[in-house]
């Protein structure tokens, strides 16, 4: 749906961006991550058709969008850091004068289906600048989704939302994925990528890394599981350690297990230990958190 | 070009202007003294001094240049002096709408960017040209106005405290040409300076300074009347009208050339 070609950017002697690609596709929640400065933003804006990139290009449907980029704009939703709505106007003024800026044949309508949609109806005659934080983003969104954009680019969706009002806003952002809209987020929330997002980019100024969280957390660390013993773990350690698995660490009742060592898996370790004599209460996958995998990343630690 | 694109946002610029009546301070602010400084010359200094303005010497080639004016014959000595002077006066009126559109205008981009609105307006099908035309129309249709309303109560003010006929004088093609044409360029040209200034400095105040410029060519041509005894007759008018109109299409084309998004969204704080 919307496709980055080795998108690079420069102002004055910096690079914010430098030879980035990847493609968003429809019905997908793809997302951006990366340090302050990384050029997530950058890149979220040359995607929008708001900057021009000093080389490579943005695709859009399949076809480039260079020098039309009033018409990748037509068809693009972006909801930008900051709400950016007119203080002075009602929330029904500004969801309307952004209908008529995409040249809705009905804007009227466009407004009270998307006000309907966000649950701000009922806020349509109140001023933008009573409006609560989480409020404004919801209208926010709103008019990011008016003109039924296929693609849709979120910079900082929660941030600076409460726990609530963040929930309700990763509702919506699942709810485009169901309508197969293509959606694009750039986020310092790596909880939030967790939840959301169908393939994460690692973005430096250069792209670092770009898969699934999980095939990033397999390529960051290598698999462990976490076994939960009646008793004390050390014992069992050792009926590993006999087995060639190396990587093995106790503490307290539960034995954390890397599983790169002796080309043993699971149903195999569990095996063993039962064999031993051991009373196995619990057996789980051992996951980094997303933000591990990201420092991890960060820092060229990928394996 | 789409018309309607510019409508929206022309709209939009209405609707946040009834939010703010205080941009309309300075403009109504000259207005008033464009008003109030004929009524104190023609009317309230001779009405305490007891001296007519038709027995002043001092305002004897003033009578006669105004009465070289078509059907200014028609009126006596005194109210031709009258008219004479709130007819110069009218140029200090012509900068109620500049000193509004200025007011207006400078804070048009930067405003926008200073809210944080201009990223999402920007992230539309909006052209520049179409953004820089609803800002400009959108601090001209209000200037516009005010000049109307100045107009209508310095007409009243006239007709009702000055000699009979000065009213009337000032429904001549001279003074109209002044108010709406003269008028209305000149305003053009301060808030189009203005909306260029607005789209390359980051503060309101350097778009203001800078668009201020266009107070000083009308205030030469206040005191060039005045002073030296210039008329500024209907050919005058139109050929001011007919520069500032050139210089208001290059300015615009300027302000297209000069509105740098890159620059406005990366790089102004």
């Amino acid at each position: 749906m919307l496709e980055a070609e080795s998108l690079s950017k420069t102002f004055g002697p910096r690079t914010a961006v430098e030879h980035v690609s990847f493609d968003v596709r429809a019905g997908e929640i793809f997302a951006l991550v990366g340090p302050n400065g990384a050029g997530k933003t950058t890149t979220l804006r040359m995607l929008a058709g708001l900057i021009r990139p000093s080389s490579g290009g943005v695709r859009f449907r399949g076809q480039p969008t260079a020098g039309i980029e009033t018409t990748l704009r037509a068809g693009i939703g972006f909801l930008t850091e900051a709400p950016g709505l007119w203080d002075r106007l009602t929330v029904r003024q500004n969801l309307k004068v952004h209908a008529r800026l995409h040249g809705l044949p009905r804007p009227d309508r466009a407004v009270d289906a998307a006000m309907d949609l966000f649950g701000v109806t009922d806020r349509a005659a109140e001023y933008a600048a009573v409006l609560s934080k989480g409020l404004r983003q919801r209208v926010a969104l709103a008019r990011a989704l008016l003109h039924d954009p296929g693609a849709v680019l979120l910079d900082e969706p929660t941030s600076g939302l409460d726990p609530e009002s963040a929930r309700d806003v990763r509702e919506l952002i699942l709810r485009l994925r169901h309508e197969r809209r293509a959606v694009l987020i750039s986020t310092h929330n790596l909880d939030e990528v967790d939840r959301l997002a169908d393939r994460v980019a690692l973005l430096n100024t250069r792209l670092v890394a770009l898969d699934t969280p999980q095939s990033l957390r397999a390529r960051a660390f290598p698999a462990r599981v976490r076994v939960r013993f009646a008793g004390p773990a050390d014992g069992h350690a050792r009926t590993l350690g006999e087995a060639g698995l190396t990587d093995v660490r106790a503490d307290g009742d539960t034995l954390s297990i890397g599983l790169d060592g002796a080309g043993l898996q699971t149903p195999d370790i569990v095996r063993r230990l039962v064999a031993a004599g051991a009373a196995i209460e619990a057996v789980e996958p051992e996951e980094p958190s997303l933000e591990q995998v990201y420092l991890r990343l960060l820092r060229g630690g990928a394996s | 070009m789409s018309w309607s694109r510019v409508m929206a946002l022309l709209g939009k610029e209405l609707a946040d202007l009834r939010g703010r009546p205080g941009i309309f301070f300075p403009g109504l602010f000259t207005g008033a003294i464009a008003i109030l400084l004929p009524v104190f010359v023609a009317l309230l200094v001779p009405a305490f001094t007891g001296e007519r303005l038709a027995d002043s010497a001092d305002l004897k080639i003033a009578l006669e240049l105004y009465r070289q004016q078509p059907g200014a014959r028609a009126l006596g000595p005194e109210a031709a002096i009258q008219a004479s002077l709130f007819q110069q006066f009218l140029v200090l009126l012509v900068l109620s709408p500049v000193a509004a559109a200025m007011s207006i205008a400078a804070y048009s981009v930067i405003g926008e960017k200073q809210a944080r609105t201009l990223e999402p307006l920007l992230a539309t099908p909006l052209t520049t040209f179409e953004l820089l035309l609803a800002k400009t129309l959108g601090a001209f249709l209000p200037a516009l106005a005010l000049s109307l309303v100045c107009f209508v109560v310095d007409l009243t003010v006239a007709a009702v405290f000055a000699e009979p006929g000065v009213a009337r004088s000032l429904l001549t093609p001279r003074p109209l040409g002044v108010l709406f044409l003269m008028g209305p360029m000149a305003s053009l040209t301060a808030l189009s300076l203005a909306v260029c200034v607005s789209s390359r400095v980051n503060d309101a105040r350097s778009a203001q300074q800078l668009a201020v410029l266009v107070v000083l060519p009308i205030t030469g041509l206040l005191i060039a009347q005045i002073g030296a005894g210039f008329v500024v007759t209907i050919p005058v008018i139109l050929l001011i009208t007919g520069v500032l109109a050139v210089v208001n299409v290059g300015l615009m084309r300027l302000g297209v050339s000069l509105f740098d998004r890159e620059t406005i969204l990366t790089r102004w704080k």
